[in-house]
């Protein structure tokens, strides 16, 4: 998987009349990681829907080296309905199409191994509503493992999550890298976008895209934050922290 | 008391069990994607929506059976539609979500028109009673057929497309991505929610097609943990319902819907009231 997984071009996208997203170019190489960066609004959902094809982009032009895997944030899902862990990666095998057979022993198998790569092979057997919410993000990556796709969209996948579901989850992440696979990270969390190859920030349209010595400044932060940014300075470091109300009904 | 064997033995009571059956079978497997797709009130409306197409097909001669039918399919693409297009809710809506809107909407605008087509446009005083309150015991093998044909849909969408549905109603958003057919497969659920509810009309009338097709699997819901066995036990709760309910009625000689419904309903309080999910919240409330 090497070469560019992940290319962007001018891309604008909106819902009817209405631009949710302009002037966004960015690109990232198969085993990268890429951080897309913003404020509730700010456009990062709806770029993923147009990389996975939900939407037409009013403008410019989207490369993916092959059908993206996402993994949504676990408030989208049914707590309530009833499957167990085990079932929600099985899902991911409904990407691959024959999606009107049962599934076989290979499948089952696929799932029942990313189960295991994300830690809750012990828990197959449970009802998704009753993992923790940390548990519940590693199915929904479990879910997308499953894909065995090049490219992989997270939303927000860290949001919520207990600090050894993190490890974990971030554990794989490097794993994914290193088999080649581009990772695109929706998040909130600025400290944590230090950590990743590239950093997108977006604010209705793209601020910055670079690496994280080139977007993480003042500068770029507040252009894509606003009011919503606190920046953090002691003497030897700046941090910078953002205020957000997670009201994701709003989020685009 | 008479024997239940008469059920067997007398052939209207007869037909009305096989009918039962039929629709069981239907209300088992469909029932339980309606509980958990939250298409209760669809399949409730369904029925009803199809008010103008019964009285103009009694006017014109056209079966009733496939005027209702078209209005029903019609119904369900209509209901589709305006949940995906965001006609009535957010227009970032691509993928199916809830129809409830759509829902009323489409079926305010089918009993709107039903009512000037019998009042002003034609005379239709028997379509009315048959539409609202069906009759177990007076059905031709139309009804019949139209019922085993629609067991059998029922049964071979479920088999096909059971597992996008569950990926479409657990996580729409993740089942788009997917790149699953989505919205086909929400509109053929709809469709045969649609037609189930019409072949449901001749039985036990409009107002009770959620006793056959929702009671059954909201009770077994209480009872189950997987999808597989919400199917198992809402197809055995309807069936038990409906020859049960069957009985009651030849007993007290009243029509067959009304006992179905009042059992469905009792079965479901009383599990609300007492069953697993009851004990664990008073655990936890405890």
């Amino acid at each position: 998987m090497n070469g560019t997984a992940v290319r962007v071009e001018q891309l604008a996208a909106g819902y009817g009349d209405e631009p949710v997203l302009e002037h966004v170019s960015f690109a990232a190489e198969a085993g990268e990681s890429a951080c897309v960066l913003g404020p509730n609004g700010g456009g990062k959902t709806t770029l993923f829907r147009v990389l996975l094809g939900e939407l037409e982009p009013t403008a410019g032009r989207v490369e993916l080296s092959g059908r993206p895997a996402y993994m949504a944030q676990t408030e989208r899902t049914r707590l309530d309905f009833p499957v167990t862990a085990l079932d929600v990666a099985l899902m991911g095998t409904l990407a691959a199409g024959r999606w009107w057979l049962p599934p076989r022993r290979p499948q089952r198998d696929a799932a029942a191994a990313a189960l295991e790569r994300v830690g809750l092979a012990d828990l197959a057997g449970t009802r998704f509503g009753e993992l923790s919410g940390g548990q519940r993000q590693r199915a929904l990556l479990a879910r997308a493992l499953v894909q065995d796709a090049p490219v992989l969209l997270l939303d927000e996948p860290l949001s919520g999550v207990d600090p050894a579901s993190a490890r974990l989850i971030a554990g794989v992440f490097d794993e994914l890298r290193a088999e080649g696979r581009a990772l695109l990270v929706a998040s909130h969390d600025v400290e944590s976008a230090r950590s990743f190859d590239l950093v997108l920030c977006l604010n209705r349209h793209q601020v910055a895209f670079g690496s994280p010595a080139e977007t993480l400044n003042r500068a770029a932060l507040q252009a894509t934050y606003g009011h919503e940014l606190i920046v953090l300075e002691d003497g030897s470091s700046t941090r910078a922290v953002t205020v957000q109300h997670h009201d994701h009904e709003h989020e685009s | 008391m008479p024997s239940p064997l008469d059920l067997a033995d007398l052939p209207f009571l007869r037909e009305a069990l096989l009918e039962l059956v039929l629709l069981a079978i239907t209300g088992g497997v469909l029932g339980a994607w309606i509980v958990l797709r939250q298409l209760a009130f669809f399949s409730h409306a369904a029925g009803s929506a199809t008010f103008p197409g019964l009285v103009a097909a009694d006017a014109s001669g056209v079966s009733p059976m496939i005027a209702g039918i078209a209005v029903a399919l019609g119904y369900a693409g209509g209901v589709q539609r305006a949940g995906r297009s965001g006609a009535l809710g957010s227009a970032r809506d691509a993928t199916p979500r809830d129809h409830g809107e759509g829902t009323a909407l489409l079926l305010v605008a089918a009993l709107a028109t039903g009512v000037i087509l019998a009042s002003d446009v034609f005379e239709s005083g028997a379509v009315v009673d048959r539409l609202l309150f069906g009759t177990l015991l007076g059905l031709d093998t139309a009804d019949l057929v139209l019922s085993a044909v629609v067991a059998a849909l029922a049964a071979a969408g479920a088999l096909a497309l059971g597992r996008t549905w569950s990926a479409v109603g657990f996580d729409p958003d993740g089942a788009h991505a997917l790149g699953l057919p989505a919205g086909h497969a929400d509109l053929l659920l709809l469709m045969l929610v649609a037609v189930a509810a019409v072949a449901a009309i001749p039985a036990v009338g409009a107002l009770l097609v959620t006793a056959i097709y929702v009671l059954p699997a909201a009770a077994a819901r209480m009872l189950t943990r997987s999808i597989r066995g919400l199917v198992s036990c809402a197809l055995g709760v309807a069936l038990a319902e409906g020859v049960v309910g069957l009985y009651l009625a030849y007993w007290l000689d009243v029509p067959a819907g009304p006992p179905v419904a009042v059992l469905g309903a009792v079965v479901c309080l009383l599990l609300a009231v007492t069953g697993p999910r009851a004990s664990l919240r008073r655990q936890a409330a405890a």
